[in-house]
Parts: C-alpha cells; structure tokens; sequence
C-alpha cells in the first residue's frame, strides 16, 4: 500500500510520500525529547502534510508523533506498524556524521542525567560512594599505621601534610554519612528504623533500587551484600544485614539466628516502604527487639 | 608506554590482527579512539598504527574468533548496532573494526554502565551511545537509522526474540548480518546449553542463514555465539582459516590451542 510515512528521526521531521524524495523540517535546535517538547511540529512540515496526497493515507511513526499530527490536521491518520517504521527508516537519508555525533552525544548526556535524578538513584549513588569510600579509607588507616618517619626529615614532614589530607577526608566522609542517612530515611522509613539508614541505603544498593528491593524475599535479603563464601564448605553469610548494627549488639553464637529474623522483617518493612507506604516502624522494632531478647534468653 | 609488537593480518577483518604466542593466539585491534585504555588492555604500535589487545577472556567475540568463528564480523565503513553495550569493553573493539567511517550505535538500558559507556563515546568518535531498552526499540528509532549488523549481548531469557524485533526494526533487508553472543544459563535451567542453543538458531533462522555457531568454551562456560546474514550464509569473502601454528592438526582450534585464564 502507498502512505505517506511521517517519522521524526535525527532531530528533523520526515515527510515521506510516495513517488516524491523525502522532505526534512527542523525542530527547534538545542533540545532534547520529542515533538511534543519542541513546541509542536515545523509549520513548514505542517502545510506538506496538508498537501500530501490526498489518495494515500498518512502514517505516523510514534505514538507521540501521532498525537501531534491528529491535533493538527483534519485527516484522519493511522499509527505506524513495524515494517511502516522500517520502510520508513531505509528512506531517510544519511545523518550527516559530525551533527549526528554531537547530537547523539547531548542526548546520551541529558538521558543519563534523567536517569541519575530520581530520589532512588541519588541513594543507590550515595550508597555506593559511602562504600567505596569506607574502603580506601581503611586502606590508608593501615598503610599510616605501618608507615615510620623519623623526625626532622623531609618523611615527617610529608607524613604531617599526608594526616591533615586524610583528616579532610574524615570530615567528607562524615558529610556523605549525613546525606546517605537523611535520604535513606526519606525513601525506607520503616527499613531503616529496623536495621538503621546505613545499613538500609546498602541493601538498596546492592539490589539495584527500591522495586527490585521489594520484589526479594527474606532469604535474598538477608545474603545481599555478601561479597564472598566464608569458606568453600559454607555458605555466603557476611551481607549487609549481617553487619548491620544491630546484630552486632548480639553474642557472637546467636547472630545468625537474628540476622535471619531480621531479614524476615526486613522484608516485611521494605514492602511498606516501597509498595504501600505505610508506617510499621514501631510494630517492626518492637517485634526486632523482642526476637533479640528471647535469642538472648534462651542462648544461656 | 606502549610497547612495539610484529603482527600479522587477520581473515576476519583488515583492522584485526593477531600474534602467535607459544599456544594461544592474540587478537589485536587498530584503535579508533585515543588512550587511556578502556579497561585496563595492552596498546601496542605496529609500524605507524596503534593496536589494542583484544582478549578473548574479556569479550565473548575475542573468544569466538579463537574458536573460529565463520560468520559476520564488523567490517570497515558499517553501520552496526550494539545491544547491551555495558561499559563499552567489547563494544570499542567493534568500533576499532568498523574503523573511523563506520558508525556503531551502542545501546544500553541501566544508566550507571552507561555513564562508563559516555566516557568511552567520548575519545571514541565513531561509538554513538544510547540510553534505551532493547525490549523497546521504538524507544531509540528516533535516532538509530538502518544497519547494516546487529550485535547483541543482552544475557536475558528473551534475548533472541528481542533481537528479532531489533532486526526487522533496523537490519536492513538485503545482506544484513546479525550476532548474538547467547549465555544459555539466562534463559532458564529446565533445558540444558545445547537445548537452547538449538532453540535459539530455530529462532533466527527464520530470518537468516546461520552461519555454524562456535562454543566459547573455555572462556566462557556455556555461551555460544549464533548469528548469520539475510540472504547469504557467511562473508561475502568465504571463511578463510586463521593462522596457527605449523604442525598442528587443522580445524579443531579448541583442542589444538590450549588457553589459560589469566
């Protein structure tokens, strides 16, 4: 069947009739998004659609696209399927290269500064950091620690200058802490009144998000974070659970008995937080508390 | 500092040499982009070019070159589309083969691989990324024209079926080629390897003729590369075999070659 294709492609509208080489009407320049962002279609793209021929039906590529032509235009329009698309794609012709990559690039950039944006993201990201930065701050400790100058040499000095940085890196370190607990608090309330807001941001990181994190059972949650086996005979047991706080108050030969009661509220506590945002703190902690007292009594 | 390496000329590609070493073969790549490695590889200078190690450790294509791979391979001048391009290891050595007149689109959907993957489109000027899902290739049609390839490295349960909607999005019909590097352990367990993999080509070969798939075996543990062309089993220039070593029994590379994980 002859249509008239129209295909938004490349930052230029395509008008594609048939018999006729293809037209291209530039959107506005400098942004990013579709047609709809852009402030509607090119007049000039407009009065070629008017004139199309009135015999072949028009075809829009997108529901988008679709969207704006309809509101435009007294002809009933149809939306593109997928050979209309490729039909339409192997009429376009040749991006030219250089406008092509730079385009390809800003919208590569704003798409993944989108992506970063959201709340979820910003402490998946926070947590991350505060990880990596836990890490290669322990290194230094221990490297300072095995580190000897003797005074008055030029060491001492550098070792004096080298304390100060990392005393900067102390204070940076505590400034993430901050951020992190403030915006796990602000997307897992109940989670982290349970296992505490650090411990709740890394579970979120480690499961890459809030709906992932909600979709894990108590079982998944208790070994996420978990970077290796103790040994080749046992299973992983060292997560972020298992290190949390909270457990660490318990005698060593209880923790993995709370720490499995613990994830089985934890996973209780993320779907409120994630799902149906409720607020089961309270019931939560004093059902948290509660486990750990009869651990403690009956482990003696 | 890079070091200076004799190489010699690869069938699959005239931007792909390699190097005998003891009993391993080394891939190497004419580089597109400038320095600093992507992932930590080897440069090298071969006469007035410069080569990027291409390890077959690290990217399932490298492993399906060894294992003598007879279909596709980018080739100079082409426009290919990459599914699932991660941080762009693999894919800056696709676009070393497509050279600097070819174009490769590099999709990827999670944004913080991608961000890796912007750095890398960044000193590579023929890799043009794109944060998009492959399930949803309408979401990208916008900005990724024809193609003359497809290759694919999703490791997701529908991975073929997401390439088949790829293709007849944006293969073009005559000649078009496609490879997937398939990981059969995501796409469920109640079949064995060999089971999906014959799966898989009944998939694609509706709409192409196969060329024989390679096992990546021992680099990768049951993962295959499939793949083929619209209308013509292999490369317009016929498998020729790679070079190895004299005295070796010919056409059984995985027996022949003995390779270390380093």
């Amino acid at each position: 069947m002859r249509a008239t294709l129209v295909v938004a492609h490349a930052g230029s509208v395509y008008v594609l009739s048939p018999g006729t080489p293809p037209r291209g009407f530039e959107l506005a320049k400098g942004r990013t998004g579709g047609p709809t962002a852009q402030g509607g279609l090119p007049p000039a793209a407009l009065d070629a659609l008017r004139n199309a021929d009135p015999g072949a039906p028009i075809v829009v590529c997108g529901q988008e696209l679709l969207t704006v032509v309809a509101s435009r235009l007294a002809r009933p329009v149809g939306l593109a399927d997928r050979t209309a698309w490729h039909v339409a794609l192997g009429a376009l012709p040749a991006p030219e290269p250089r406008a092509e990559r730079a385009a390809m690039l800003a919208r590569a950039r704003a798409d993944l500064d989108a992506a970063l944006r959201s709340p979820e993201e910003l402490l998946v990201s926070l947590a991350r950091e505060e990880q990596r930065f836990g890490r290669s701050e322990g290194r230094e400790e221990r490297a300072a620690e095995a580190f000897v100058a003797p005074v008055g040499t030029v060491l001492a000095d550098l070792d004096r200058r080298w304390r100060q940085v990392r005393e900067r890196l102390t204070e940076h370190h505590a400034e993430l802490d901050r951020l992190l607990e403030a915006e796990a608090r602000r997307s897992l309330p109940n989670l982290s009144a349970l296992v505490g807001p650090r411990t709740a941001a890394r579970l979120a990181a480690a499961a890459g998000g809030l709906a992932p994190l909600a979709r894990m059972s108590a079982s998944r949650l208790q070994l996420l974070g978990t970077r290796r086996r103790p040994s080749p005979e046992r299973g992983p047991r060292y997560g972020a659970i298992y290190l949390a706080d909270t457990v660490d108050a318990v005698p060593d030969d209880r923790r993995a008995a709370f720490a499995r009661s613990l994830a089985a509220l934890a996973a209780i506590a993320v779907r409120a937080d994630v799902l149906t945002h409720r607020d089961l703190s309270a019931t939560l902690v004093r059902r948290r508390d509660l486990r750990r007292e009869r651990l403690l009594r009956r482990g003696r | 500092m890079r070091t200076a390496v004799r190489l010699e000329s690869s069938p699959g590609s005239p931007r792909l040499r390699s190097r005998a070493r003891g009993e391993r073969l080394e891939l190497w790549t004419e580089t597109v982009g400038s320095p600093p490695p992507v992932y930590g590889e080897r440069w090298a200078a071969f006469g007035a070019r410069t080569y990027r190690a291409f390890e077959p450790v690290r990217s399932k294509l490298a492993a399906a070159i060894v294992r003598d791979w007879r279909g596709p391979l980018p080739a100079p001048a082409e426009r290919w589309l990459y599914l699932g391009a991660a941080t762009g290891t693999t894919a800056s050595h696709v676009a070393d083969l497509l050279g600097p007149d070819g174009r490769l689109y590099a999709v990827e959907r999670s944004p913080r691989p991608f961000a890796r993957l912007l750095n890398v489109a960044e000193r590579w000027p023929n890799l043009l990324p794109v944060l998009g899902d492959a399930r949803d290739p309408i979401g990208y049609a916008d900005r990724v024209p024809l193609v003359d390839g497809i290759y694919a490295d999703v490791a997701q349960p529908d991975q073929v079926a997401l390439v088949v909607e790829n293709a007849r999005l944006f293969l073009r019909d005559r000649a078009g080629m496609v490879v997937v590097a398939l990981k059969t352990s995501s796409m469920g367990r109640t079949l064995g390897a060999p089971a999906h993999l014959r799966a898989s080509e009944a998939a694609l070969s509706a709409e192409l003729e196969l060329a024989p798939s390679v096992r990546l075996d021992p680099f990768y543990r049951s993962h295959y590369l499939i793949g083929g062309t619209r209308g013509r089993p292999q490369r317009a220039d016929g498998p020729r075999p790679l070079p190895r070593r004299p005295g070796k029994e010919p056409g059984r590379p995985g027996r022949s070659l003995r390779y270390r994980r380093s």
